[in-house]
Parts: C-alpha cells; structure tokens; sequence
C-alpha cells in the first residue's frame, strides 16, 4: 500500500523507514508521523505528548487529528489480523496454471 | 481541538455497541471484556504474554489480544478451548472498544467512559451460514475465502463485521477510496496515511 500509493503520488517511499523508524519514509513530515506513531505504541505519556506537539508545530492540528486516527485505525487491525490468525493468500503464481 | 464530526460518531457508536447485547453475550459481560482490554492497552506494565491476570479464560484471551496480539499463535487459539463465535465476539469487543481510546490518548483528549450496559439477552445473530477459512483461524460467512482475511475475520458476526467497517471508514477510508491511491481528506497524503500505519503494524509484531 505504501509503495503504490506513494509511487503514484510522486513521492516514492523509502520502505526501510517502516522498519528502522529512521528517516522521513520518503515523505513530506515523516520524521514527525513515525514518531508519532511510535509514541502512540509506547506507555510514556510524556514522548506522547512530545511527539503529538512536534507533528502539530510542522503539520497542524487536523493534520495531526487525521493522522492519530490512522493510527487508532491500525491499533484495531492489527488485533482483527493477529486475533483471527488473518494470513496472506497464497502468492499468485501458485493459483495460475502454468502453460 | 476539532474532531471531525464522522469520528466523534462512529467512535460513540463503536462504544454503544460494545453496551449493546452481541450475539454471544450480554451488554455487561461485553463491558467486561471491554473494561479488561482498555486496561490492559493503558497498563504501563502488562505483565508478560502467557500471564493470566484474571482467572476467566476469554478475558485473559481480551487481556492478551489487547496488549500482546502479536503473539498469539493458532496453537494457543485451539487451546484457549472456548466456542469459535465466543471468540469472534472477544475480538469484536475488543476492536471496537480500543480505538476511541487510543484516538482520544493520542490527540491529548479525556479518555472516553464506557456506557452502561444495556439489557437483553445475547441476540444469537449470526451469518446464516458459517463456513471453516484457509485464511483465518475462525469460522467466516460462507463461502470462506473469498475476500480478503481481514475483511472476512468478524464476517460470522455481522453485528461485529459491521462496526468494524464503520469505524475503518472514520478513521482510515472507506473501502471505495481504498482503491485510490491519491485518496486523501485535505491532510494526509494516501503514502503518509500508510506510512503511519506500516510503522504502528511493525511496532505492534503484526506481520499480515
């Protein structure tokens, strides 16, 4: 999702950032939205704090609003997916027939 | 601080429903599970994943879904020995209890109360057929499979199926604009809606 939709906005994403939580991901404020992000998953209220701030000063409150939703979204898919035992399909190529 | 209107809805909706009798349960006992995953998600020292805070195997299943998701296992699903939909519906409560609490933690917002649980009796509504999944642990709507895991995951319970679909659509997009890859509501661009997502997803061990 974060390669396609970033590719065709024209800001192709810097995938390692998903992983490292270093750099911007390629995109316009991404230091600021991993931060965030991270914050929302730890316990300290504080960092929390912080970081909401920081992404606010750069973004705006809506900004910041929109994207704590994304993230409360996220808060709830991960635990319909890992709750369900959600797995990928098999990968394409196993469900064509081969000439 | 302005909350767009459709949030502030769908999340007060998501918490009436969890007040609401479920197909398995009644409006207190979901509060219940409720209540345990809230504090579970809040608790600044969860305990490790295979503790059993609360003697009472589907809260302690809402307490570890709420704080350790990532490390459940289709092993200790089958062990967990409860009724499939029982565990639909811990997982419907549970998703639709945490989002306005982790909205309104992070934002800065006065945690939302849990309603008052409203009478009557578990409502038995289900899919009017169930069918095993490949793709997920629990039983979906017939046919199994079709769609996506995440999507078919609460099917067998429509009541849970669709609150969580309404929420998604507040708080992500809905799934017409899915399709989009420009979607966007005048603040995030589409990519940083999914940057912010993949990073959470790498944070909370969710490997789908």
């Amino acid at each position: 999702m974060l390669s396609w939709s970033s590719n065709e906005n024209g800001t192709p994403a810097d995938l390692a950032a998903i992983t490292t939580g270093e750099s911007d991901g390629g995109q316009p404020h991404g230091v600021e939205l991993l931060a965030f992000a991270a914050a929302i998953v730890g316990s300290d209220d504080d960092a929390l704090a912080a970081a909401r701030d920081r992404l606010t000063a750069v973004a705006g409150e809506a900004f910041m609003i929109d994207a704590a939703a994304v993230a409360a979204n996220f808060e709830m898919m991960t635990r319909v997916a890992d709750g369900t035992g959600a797995k990928l399909p098999p990968p394409l190529e196993t469900m064509v027939e081969r000439p | 601080m302005v909350v767009r209107a459709d949030l502030e809805t769908a999340h007060r909706r998501s918490l009436e429903h969890v007040a609401r009798p479920g197909a398995r349960f009644v409006g207190a006992r979901r509060l219940q599970i409720a209540r345990v995953a809230i504090d579970s998600y809040l608790a600044a020292d969860p305990g490790p994943p295979w503790a059993r805070p609360y003697g009472d195997t589907l809260l302690d299943g809402a307490h570890r879904l709420a704080r350790h998701a990532g490390t459940l296992t289709e092993q200790w699903y089958q062990e967990l020995g409860v009724h499939p939909l029982d565990w639909v519906e811990v997982v419907g409560v549970v998703v639709a209890s945490l989002p306005p609490v982790a909205f309104a933690r992070a934002i800065g917002n006065p945690l939302p109360n849990l309603p008052e649980p409203i009478a009557g009796e578990p409502t038995g509504h289900q899919a009017a057929e169930l069918a095993p999944a490949t793709l997920n642990w629990v039983p979906v709507a017939a046919p199994a499979d079709r769609t996506a895991s995440v999507v078919q995951a609460l099917s067998a319970l429509p009541g849970e199926w669709d609150n969580l679909w309404q929420l998604a659509e507040a708080q992500y997009m809905s799934d017409v604009a899915m399709a989009d890859p420009l979607w966007n509501r005048g603040t995030l661009t589409r990519a940083q809606m999914e940057l912010v997502a993949g990073r959470l997803s790498k944070l909370r061990d969710c490997l789908f």
